[in-house]
């Protein structure tokens, strides 16, 4: 622990800042199972200190490149041709060298802590461990998060915070290469502006050569010294002076064909002129469709569950919204305001805290007379057909193979209120998918699974999906996040189309081009609350209904003792209650763990809201041993074909008993450990292989996030008039765990992740308060035992 | 394909197989918590007879199967069951820290199947031996190991062969599916099983994909 001799020379040395020079000469790269390369012939020579925005059409293969310059391509089944080389080396060799940030925030962080987070790449690049609180506290002043506690729990940073804090974790490593794919696509403007003023900083004052990837070339063109177009398919099209590209015509027609956002030009210009009906002079009265008053949300139910204290406060109270039909209507406002979450609530899928939802007849419509005002009292095959949501993130909407079953299984669900009968015949259905195939221009993909559409051609389909079930209200949550500029004018062209049909469309968004596309009515939310931190961004808030691993370290006697100490202990008190059914060490480890309940500083009635849920277990325990254990004794019940007797309810409190103890000193130590020290400890300690135990809590820490995801997937099947589907949520869930994993690993490894001998910023060690903890878990299980064995109920199990 | 010798299969696991499985478990722990939200009421179907509970207690098990026919290297059964025990006695689990002998029994019950086949065979037959022995070594701790029930001989044999039928399906069988569906949605690209969709239910197709370049 931590005595590691210092690693590889290269990572290390005093010359660390230097920027890399990357050349290339005739680079290829050829996924395994793809038709084409990725990119072919590439010839590249970028200078130390340069700063480089690489640009092309989508799918030119743009990422691909700046993951092998990173070293983190290492698919079995693929091939590369050519040199690729930082300062010389193949960039396998140069690691620690280049650093990479991707698009996606979540997947960027690595640890529960802003400090371990920091630390992360330096003690997987063998650092000494006393070098490395200065390089976190250096890097993250870079970044300018030094105002943060180290203990800062990652979860609570916004998507902005997040992604300086893998900035940081990046520049404390001292690499010589920056290389970041994307890094602003996912975040609002404000985000954006200080991500790319941090990036921008840092290259500067490091020295490094920067190579960033972006669809948006006005934010970062200004700022870097040349331009980089690819071929998609084949090499280097372009490498020019950045400022060409204000002057230079065909190469800006090139670049917006390519469906690039390039400075000075209005995307929303090349679209015929647009003016939505209300605007018309003489347009007829517009007709209310869905009408909040006095509204209060939350992603909480306003009900008091069965297992938990009241609901939380809502985020966002006394909000009046009336949408008319042919209207478009944008929710603006800071990120944590409540606009995701008013919008689910507006589109049935959220029950308000407060307030009303009222659903015009109008939106009703002819077969619904009967149904009821609030949205979200509907069945789900009556919502889809009147209020669509299109999600962030557009997977969370596919539920089939094809993209063609996808849309037809959307007019499909659509029910006549009140039965099962389907809202269009199967003709209409027909016609419907054929002419959304056609407007989504997605008929030559209609055989091809949806998750394997590429971002743009998701984006719409999952509006498609909406729309096939004939909704005159469409929800959407940010659009156009990450997408390029031809899906942004599908989408705008799209959305035109149903409003003048005479629908509404709203939609949470920070896009001004959008807000001004759709010509929208603003629809402002002004956050009350004090924001946290200066020029920051509030996080959004977690949601407690979920399973949530807290990064607050406990602050308890036992919460401070080390979690290996704790662990043994526990094992001792468990094996002690396994070894035999007996009541009386039951009730021993019982008595303990209540008289344990100050040092691990739980309250009593805290610690019985935990448990009862066990006790009801234990029950159950009780009566399956009671109905179908030996019989033995009186009989107290005859059941016909089963009995309960003496003996077997005997057998039942016992087994009822133990169940109930075994679960007791878990919670208390459960609840007292942090996954993060446990971690440390069995890796330094223990001496279990590092790189599973790193992995297993780099993926715990995403527990929350997946909780967050399995929630968005069952309101995503509710909003296509699915209702409940276990499976489908399950498989959804899968997906997104293995796309966030993916990108993950990737973050990892390009810090350095699983290379080699690794140093510890934190010692785990055994200290005497630790051996105090082994001692009592033995006196427990020790005492336990005794008295059994004293009192004669004692009986080994394996005998 | 070609070749009648087997290649040489590299074993070493990459960060991404490590972070995948690992994500996998803890995916698994959020889809039991959804699973005791949403079918709380399933369990109290057995009342009358408690021992034929264990015809649902192969969703317990499905991480086993589904890690190993998804990573496709030694050890993924074991180590995605405990990682996904790990998170249920974080989260609080009714066995305590029992819960984390139950994985490791459980994850060994599908990895010796799985050895069987020397690592080179993840057909539907072999997901569905793997889930149904994961739910036999299941059964055998519940009974006899960890002893958290003490049926009759009729009641024990219920419960250790509705764990092992329940094993098979729900623990191998939908497994086996949802791999070759979460293949078609290309989302295993870095992964040994990325062609898992297009290997036949039966055939020697598995056979093609260890075929690695050593490096």
């Amino acid at each position: 622990m931590g005595t590691t001799t210092p690693g590889q020379p290269s990572t290390t040395t005093s010359t660390a800042y230097v920027g890399v020079h990357v050349t290339a000469s005739g680079f290829t790269y050829h996924h395994a199972d793809r038709e084409r390369p990725a990119f072919a012939g590439i010839d590249l020579d970028i200078a130390a200190g340069e700063k480089v925005l690489l640009a092309g059409a989508s799918g030119a293969g743009k990422s691909t490149l700046l993951h092998s310059i990173a070293g983190v391509l290492q698919n079995d089944d693929a091939s590369s041709t050519g040199d690729l080389l930082l300062n010389g080396l193949p960039p396998e060799h140069a690691r620690g060298r280049a650093g990479l940030m991707q698009q996606d925030p979540e997947s960027q962080v690595v640890l529960s802590r802003i400090g371990d987070d920091v630390a992360f790449a330096c003690e997987n690049l063998a650092v000494p461990p006393a070098e490395i609180p200065g390089r976190c506290q250096q890097a993250l002043q870079a970044v300018g998060l030094d105002y943060l506690p180290l203990e800062h729990p990652t979860a609570a940073l916004s998507g902005g915070q997040k992604q300086r804090l893998a900035l940081a974790g990046i520049l404390a490593m001292q690499p010589g290469l920056l290389l970041l794919d994307e890094p602003t696509a996912n975040l609002d403007p404000d985000g954006a502006e200080q991500v790319r003023n941090s990036v921008i900083t840092a290259a500067q004052s490091t020295g490094a050569t920067l190579i960033v990837v972006e669809h948006h070339l006005g934010r970062w063109l200004d700022q870097v010294d040349t331009l980089i177009v690819l071929e998609p398919g084949g090499g280097v099209r372009h490498r020019v002076s950045a400022s060409t590209l204000h002057h230079d015509k065909a190469l800006r027609a090139e670049l917006i064909a390519a469906g690039l956002w390039v400075p000075g030009h209005d995307v929303l210009e090349t679209l015929p002129m647009w003016f939505s009906r209300e605007r018309e002079p003489g347009a007829p009265a517009d007709h209310t469709l869905l009408t909040g008053t006095g509204l209060a949300v939350s992603r909480e139910s306003p009900h008091r569950s069965w297992r938990k204290t009241p609901p939380s406060q809502p985020v966002l109270s006394g909000v009046d919204i009336t949408l008319h039909s042919g209207v478009a209507t944008g929710i603006t406002g800071r990120n944590g305001a409540g606009k995701s979450t008013l919008l689910l609530t507006l589109g049935g899928l959220l029950e308000p805290h407060d307030g009303v939802i009222t659903a015009s007849s109008v939106l009703k419509g002819k077969h619904g007379a009967q149904l009821h005002e609030s949205p979200h009292q509907w069945r789900s095959a009556d919502l889809t057909s009147r209020i669509g949501t299109v999600f962030q993130e557009p997977e969370h909407q596919f539920v089939r193979h094809t993209v063609n079953s996808e849309l037809r299984l959307s007019a499909e669900q659509a029910k006549v209120p009140g039965t099962k009968e389907s809202l269009f015949t199967e003709q209409e259905v027909a016609t419907r998918v054929a002419s959304l195939l056609d407007r989504l221009r997605l008929t030559h993909l209609a055989d091809a699974n949806p998750f394997t559409l590429s971002g743009g051609e998701k984006r719409r389909l999952s509006v498609g999906t909406a729309l096939a079930a004939g909704p005159e209200v469409l929800m959407l949550d940010e659009p156009t996040f990450g997408q390029d500029a031809h899906t942004f004018a599908e989408l705008i062209g799209l959305l035109r189309e149903h409003v003048d049909a005479g629908g509404t469309v709203v939609a949470v968004t920070h896009d001004q081009d959008f807000l001004r596309g759709l010509n929208v009515d603003l629809f402002a939310l002004s956050s009350p609350e004090v924001r946290q931190t200066p020029g920051d961004d509030p996080a959004p808030p977690g949601s407690r209904s979920t399973p949530l691993l807290s990064a607050v370290r406990d602050a308890s006697w036992l919460g401070q003792r080390g979690p290996l100490a704790k662990l043994i202990a526990l094992s001792f008190i468990t094996l002690a209650l396994i070894s035999t059914i007996d009541p009386v060490s039951a009730a021993v480890v019982a008595a303990a763990s209540f008289a344990l309940l100050p040092v691990a500083n739980i309250r009593l009635g805290t610690f019985l809201k935990r448990i009862w849920i066990f006790a009801a277990a234990a029950v159950m325990a009780v009566w399956g041993a009671a109905v179908a254990a030996e019989e033995s004794g009186r009989v107290l019940l005859d059941l016909g074909l089963t009995t309960v007797s003496t003996g077997s309810l005997e057998m039942g409190l016992s087994l009822g008993a133990r169940a109930f103890a075994i679960v007791l000193p878990s919670v208390l130590i459960f609840s007292t450990t942090d996954p993060t020290d446990l971690a440390d400890a069995l890796a330094q300690q223990l001496k279990l292989p590092a790189r599973f135990v790193l992995g297993a809590l780099a993926a715990m820490r995403l527990l929350g996030l997946m909780a967050a995801h399995w929630t968005t997937l069952g309101h995503a099947r509710r909003a296509r008039g699915l209702g409940t589907r276990f499976f489908s949520q399950a498989f959804g869930l899968l997906v997104q765990a293995i796309r966030i994993a993916t990108r993950l690993a990737v973050t990892m490894e390009s810090r350095g992740f699983g290379a080699g001998q690794r140093t510890w910023s934190r010692s785990a060690d055994f200290t005497r308060a630790d051996g105090v903890v082994v001692l009592g878990g033995l006196v427990i299980a020790v005492s336990a035992t005794a008295l059994a064995i004293w009192a004669g109920t004692w009986n080994l199990v394996w005998m | 394909m070609k070749s009648s010798a087997p290649a040489p299969i590299r074993q070493r696991w990459t960060v991404s197989d490590i972070v995948v499985a690992s994500t996998l478990a803890v995916a698994s722990g959020v889809i039991f918590w959804g699973w005791n939200l949403s079918y709380h009421a399933v369990s109290t179907l057995f009342i009358a007879y408690p021992p034929a509970a264990s015809l649902v207690a192969g969703m317990w098990l499905f991480p086993a199967v589904l890690g190993a026919l998804i990573i496709r290297k030694p050890g993924a059964a074991i180590y995605c069951e405990m990682v996904a025990a790990a998170v249920s006695a974080l989260l609080g689990s009714q066995w305590g820290l029992g819960v984390l002998l139950s994985g490791f029994v459980q994850g060994v019950g599908a990895e010796l199947i799985l050895l069987v086949f020397l690592y080179r065979r993840f057909t539907v037959d072999v997901a569905v031996l793997a889930g149904a022995a994961a739910g036999l070594a299941g059964g055998i701790n519940e009974n006899w190991i960890a002893s958290y029930y003490q049926y009759d001989a009729i009641g024990t044999l219920t419960h250790i062969a509705g764990f092992a039928i329940s094993g098979a399906v729900i623990a191998g069988f939908i497994p086996w599916l949802a791999t070759r569906g979460l293949a078609a949605t290309g989302a295993l690209a870095p992964l040994r099983s990325r062609k898992a969709h297009r290997e036949s239910a039966f055939g020697t197709g598995s056979r093609e994909a260890p075929a690695a370049p050593s490096s």
